[in-house]
């Protein structure tokens, strides 16, 4: 019996095991290609030519590439921040109340994953330059606003999805017995409701981040001279040559983040010791 | 009772402004601009004076484009389909892990999509390419499988001739399920978490095998997640160009690169439009029924 | 036309001023991008430069910045269609624009462009003179600075070709290197060169010479591996194919990387093209933007931007300053017996657009 493993294990089974190894290796060989190409001794990502650091010493220098870098980031993280709180919100509005007029609402909060981003990009366009002129001499980040707009637009319908499939499976009466309990709407909200979606909001976080960091045809449509981001930089690099700078610059990207990720697990590991 | 109701109006409204004031103002405003060009035709090379003519339409429903719609529907469908089959696991793996490895697998999945994508693309290339890592590794296995061969005194293999993996209809599949495979996790993973896994051990314990527990109980409960995850990996993949476009054969024409070169090359904006309202509609119109369809179910696990 | 744009851009722009405190400035609010002249002397030493990456010399924007004291914000864009998608909504601010030349000719039948003085481009004096006397898309240079001229033609790798390929026969019309060629994804480029090997000039707008275009494309489709978008030279280099159909500018940087690969313009004559340099109309800085384009028309300026790109350059006076390894280089400059035979793409109406885009279309649906 005690060899046996307890029937939930299954991450145990071989089988599993086996699935995750053959998933992760498909995900990662060709990061792994990436990060050794950036050692690549050449103008191009194509063939090996031989070992060299000169990348690395030129993407550390190349400021346009990490202006555009910082931009992105930058962009991400408010597009992300102001997605998840209207995200969220749209969620439990669909969720919880009955109103006229709600399929259409919940058709509008749809629509943005349906269009083609090309169509979205143009519409952007034309509305940053006909209906509502973003000023381009406002100073960084607020620059970036058309951007960070246009990029909250495609995103929080994302975070609206997965929150609200986390809310299926909420129980009404927690939070009606909190309300009993003499809670207010507000608190009811933040203790019951937001732990509960917590998962969901961190996923829908996740998704909203990823896909703003990434976009570039949208991006491209709204900025001007002074806002260029990552994407925009590699895909213009398209008609010559993606340069290993690149391959340096994301292999940079994944390092730092699992520097970050490695610092709040020790973080969050350290509180709960506490606790 | 009047300070109470006073109190769920402030509420609603505090929830229902917000999303609906930018969805107006900064989506259908946008939008309904190009849905206006849609009815419209090309003034010079610069205007679109809209007319009101339904001719851009007409044209999009011609064979010709209907059946690149059709193709995309299928290959998009594909993709999706193996990102369930290949994601399903990966979520179940995340949501049985330890509290101290959850967070880690979350990160190990999102990496590889916060590289760029046209970098990751080059990468997949140079992976799966003829003079590329796969086809190495194959050779390097082909080499010594010959070896073995002559040792054992049987003739040895032949020349190895790579595996043409790229510019095919298969190479894009590929690529699409490598870009879109998060999309399906995450989504799956949010619904899964709260499963009540007292329930898998119930049935467990009642003597159903593994799968049949999957069946019955795991998937009728995460089924909102499932439909998310679907929808989330199934529109953009419907609208995916540049995969296409890097990876992709002279077969593999999506109806995103037709879209992509009204806008660009063609400079026909209201034909652009209206292709990508018809799509949308269509898409819409498959997301408006699955909605409905799930709404009638409860999500109690009972028949399905 | 264009006025609600061209007004919005003049308040951001007018705002700018208004900040810097340029009192002349103040009387320019209601003015529509037209009247720049009027406030030359009050331009700040700035300019936003929109141009196609890495298409500039090491450093030649900070050598410019030293010589006028003007700074030069430099981005980007991919291809000529996504700068005019983007140009024909409205200025976002751009000074200096790098618009190939069928897209020139597009721009100005938009009245995108402004005219340039040439009183101020002085340099004009080192253009080869062909590119002020033959530049069909825009007589006398009104609109436009040549910047670099390229060729199409076919990269090929010398080991696996039993014979120079040197005729259009071999990347359209024949499977000797079937699922060995790449072609490019364009429609223009790829339909008009088709005209060419059909004996036609690549600016005749008859419909029957599409569909017979179209005809002889869908049948060496199956020989055909990839349709590609520009990057025709990396599949060169890595083996992917042996055959593409590329710019002479771009098979000439990789020949740097293997000595295999060589370059021809087919006998039966290609198309050529220029990218130039324009200023589009509601720029904020117009008076820099001409004493930039001045700058780089400087033959050692040019020199400097062509050891880098390795594109041909239309600057005589610039390529007189390279060393004889460019000068010479038959791929970088192909003869011009060879050359006489090349046209430039005109652009012929959103009409003939249309029916190549449809066959395009068709050809990949096929």
């Amino acid at each position: 019996m005690a060899l046996r493993r307890a029937p939930l294990e299954y991450n145990r089974l071989w089988q599993m095991r086996l699935w995750l190894f053959a998933v992760f290796f498909f995900l990662y060989a060709p990061l792994v290609a990436l990060i050794a190409f950036s050692f690549n001794d050449s103008k191009r990502n194509t063939v090996w030519r031989g070992f060299t650091l000169n990348y690395y010493k030129k993407l550390f220098n190349n400021e346009d590439l990490l202006i555009a870098f910082g931009n992105s980031l930058t962009i991400a993280f408010l597009a992300t921040l102001i997605s998840l709180v209207i995200g969220a919100l749209a969620a439990v509005l669909l969720w919880r109340y009955r109103f006229m007029g709600k399929a259409a609402v919940e058709g509008a909060f749809t629509l943005p994953l349906v269009v083609p981003e090309i169509c979205m990009g143009v519409a952007m366009l034309l509305f940053f330059t006909r209906v509502l002129p973003w000023p381009n001499t406002l100073i960084w980040p607020l620059n970036l606003g058309s951007i960070i707009i246009a990029h909250v637009s495609f995103c929080f319908p994302f975070v609206a999805l997965v929150v609200r499939a986390r809310l299926a499976s909420f129980n009404k009466e927690q939070e009606e017995a909190a309300r009993d309990l003499g809670a207010n709407d507000w608190q009811a909200f933040r203790d019951v409701l937001l732990p509960h979606i917590r998962p969901a909001l961190i996923a829908g976080g996740l998704l909203a981040f990823t896909l703003s960091l990434d976009d570039f045809v949208i991006t491209f449509f709204t900025s001007g001279p002074d806002t260029i981001t990552f994407p925009v930089k590699v895909y213009s690099m398209l008609r010559f040559s993606v340069t290993p700078e690149v391959n340096a610059a994301s292999t940079m990207l994944i390092l730092l983040t699992i520097v970050l990720m490695v610092f709040m697990m020790v973080m969050q590991s350290r509180s709960q010791k506490k606790a | 009772m009047a300070t109470r109701t006073q109190e769920r109006r402030l509420a609603f409204l505090a929830t229902a402004l917000p999303p609906i004031a930018w969805v107006v103002v900064f989506f259908l405003v946008p939008l309904g601009i190009v849905w206006a060009y849609s009815f419209g035709q090309n003034q010079g090379l610069t205007e679109v004076d809209i007319s009101g003519t339904f001719a851009n339409y007409a044209r999009a429903l011609q064979p010709l484009y209907l059946q690149i719609f059709a193709k995309s529907i299928f290959v998009a469908g594909v993709t999706t389909l193996l990102c369930l089959i290949i994601g399903f696991p990966v979520a179940l793996a995340i949501v049985f892990a330890s509290e101290r490895w959850r967070p880690w697998m979350l990160l190990l999945i999102m990496l590889p999509f916060w590289t760029n994508l046209l970098i990751r693309t080059y990468a997949l290339i140079a992976v799966l390419r003829t003079e590329g890592y796969a086809n190495f590794t194959l050779e390097w296995l082909w080499n010594q499988g010959s070896w073995l061969m002559t040792l054992v005194g049987l003739q040895p293999l032949g020349d190895f001739t790579p595996l043409q993996m790229l510019y095919s209809n298969f190479a894009v599949v590929v690529g699409l399920v490598y870009v879109h495979l998060p999309f399906m996790v995450l989504p799956l993973y949010a619904a899964l978490d709260r499963l009540d896994k007292s329930l898998i051990e119930a049935s467990l314990d009642l003597g159903a095998g593994h799968f049949r527990t999957l069946f019955s109980i795991v998937v009728p409960l995460a089924l909102p997640g499932i439909l998310s995850g679907i929808i989330i990996t199934f529109v953009p993949a419907l609208g995916a160009y540049l995969t296409p476009d890097l990876l992709g054969g002279p077969d593999s024409q999506m109806i995103a690169n037709v879209i992509e070169r009204q806008f660009k090359r063609a400079n026909d904006w209201p034909f652009g439009a209206a292709l990508s309202f018809l799509l949308m509609y269509a898409t819409f119109a498959v997301i408006a029924f699955r909605a409905y369809a799930a709404r009638g179910k409860p999500a109690d696990g009972h028949g399905i | 036309m264009t006025d609600a744009p061209a007004k919005s851009l003049t308040t951001r722009t007018s705002r700018r001023s208004i900040l810097k405190g340029l009192g002349a400035a103040a009387v320019g609010i209601s003015l529509s991008g037209k009247k720049y002249s009027a406030w030359a002397a009050a331009e700040e030493p700035k300019l936003n430069f929109y141009n196609w990456d890495t298409y500039i010399g090491e450093t030649t924007l900070e050598d410019f910045k030293e010589a006028s004291g003007i700074d030069v914000n430099m981005s980007l864009f991919a291809t000529n269609d996504e700068l005019f998608a983007k140009l024909r909504a409205g200025n976002q601010g751009y000074d200096v624009i790098v618009p190939g030349s069928e897209f020139v000719e597009r721009m100005i039948q938009a009245d995108l462009l402004e005219p340039l003085d040439h009183a101020k481009i002085p340099n004009i004096k080192n253009i080869a003179p062909e590119f002020i006397t033959d530049a069909p898309y825009d007589p006398g240079r009104k609109y436009s600075m040549p910047y670099t001229w390229l060729v199409i033609g076919i990269g090929y790798r010398k080991s696996k070709v039993k014979e120079i390929p040197d005729s259009w026969k071999w990347v359209f019309d024949s499977d000797a290197y079937k699922g060995r060629i790449a072609v490019m994804s364009d429609a223009s480029e790829l339909f008009r060169n088709c005209f060419k090997y059909l004996g036609q000039s690549l600016n005749s707008d008859s419909p029957e010479l599409i569909k017979q275009a179209e005809a002889v494309l869908a049948k060496q489709k199956p020989n055909i591996k990839s349709f590609h978008e520009d990057n025709g030279q990396d599949l060169l280099l890595s083996g992917e194919v042996d055959l593409v159909m590329e710019y002479n500018g771009d098979i000439a940087q990789i020949m740097a990387e293997d000595d295999d690969i060589d370059f021809v313009v087919p006998k039966e004559g290609a198309m050529k093209q220029s990218d130039t340099l324009a200023i589009p109309k509601g720029a904020p800085h117009p008076e820099n933007a001409l004493k930039f384009i001045n700058y780089i028309l400087d033959a050692k300026v040019g020199a400097a931007i062509s050891t880098t790109i390795q594109y041909p350059s239309p600057n005589a006076a610039a390529v007189a300053l390279m060393p004889a390894s460019y000068k010479d280089n038959k791929v970088i400059f192909p003869p011009a017996e060879i050359m006489a035979k090349c046209e430039y793409p005109r652009y012929l109406g959103p009409e003939f657009t249309r029916l190549l885009d449809e066959a395009m279309t068709r050809l990949r649906a096929s």
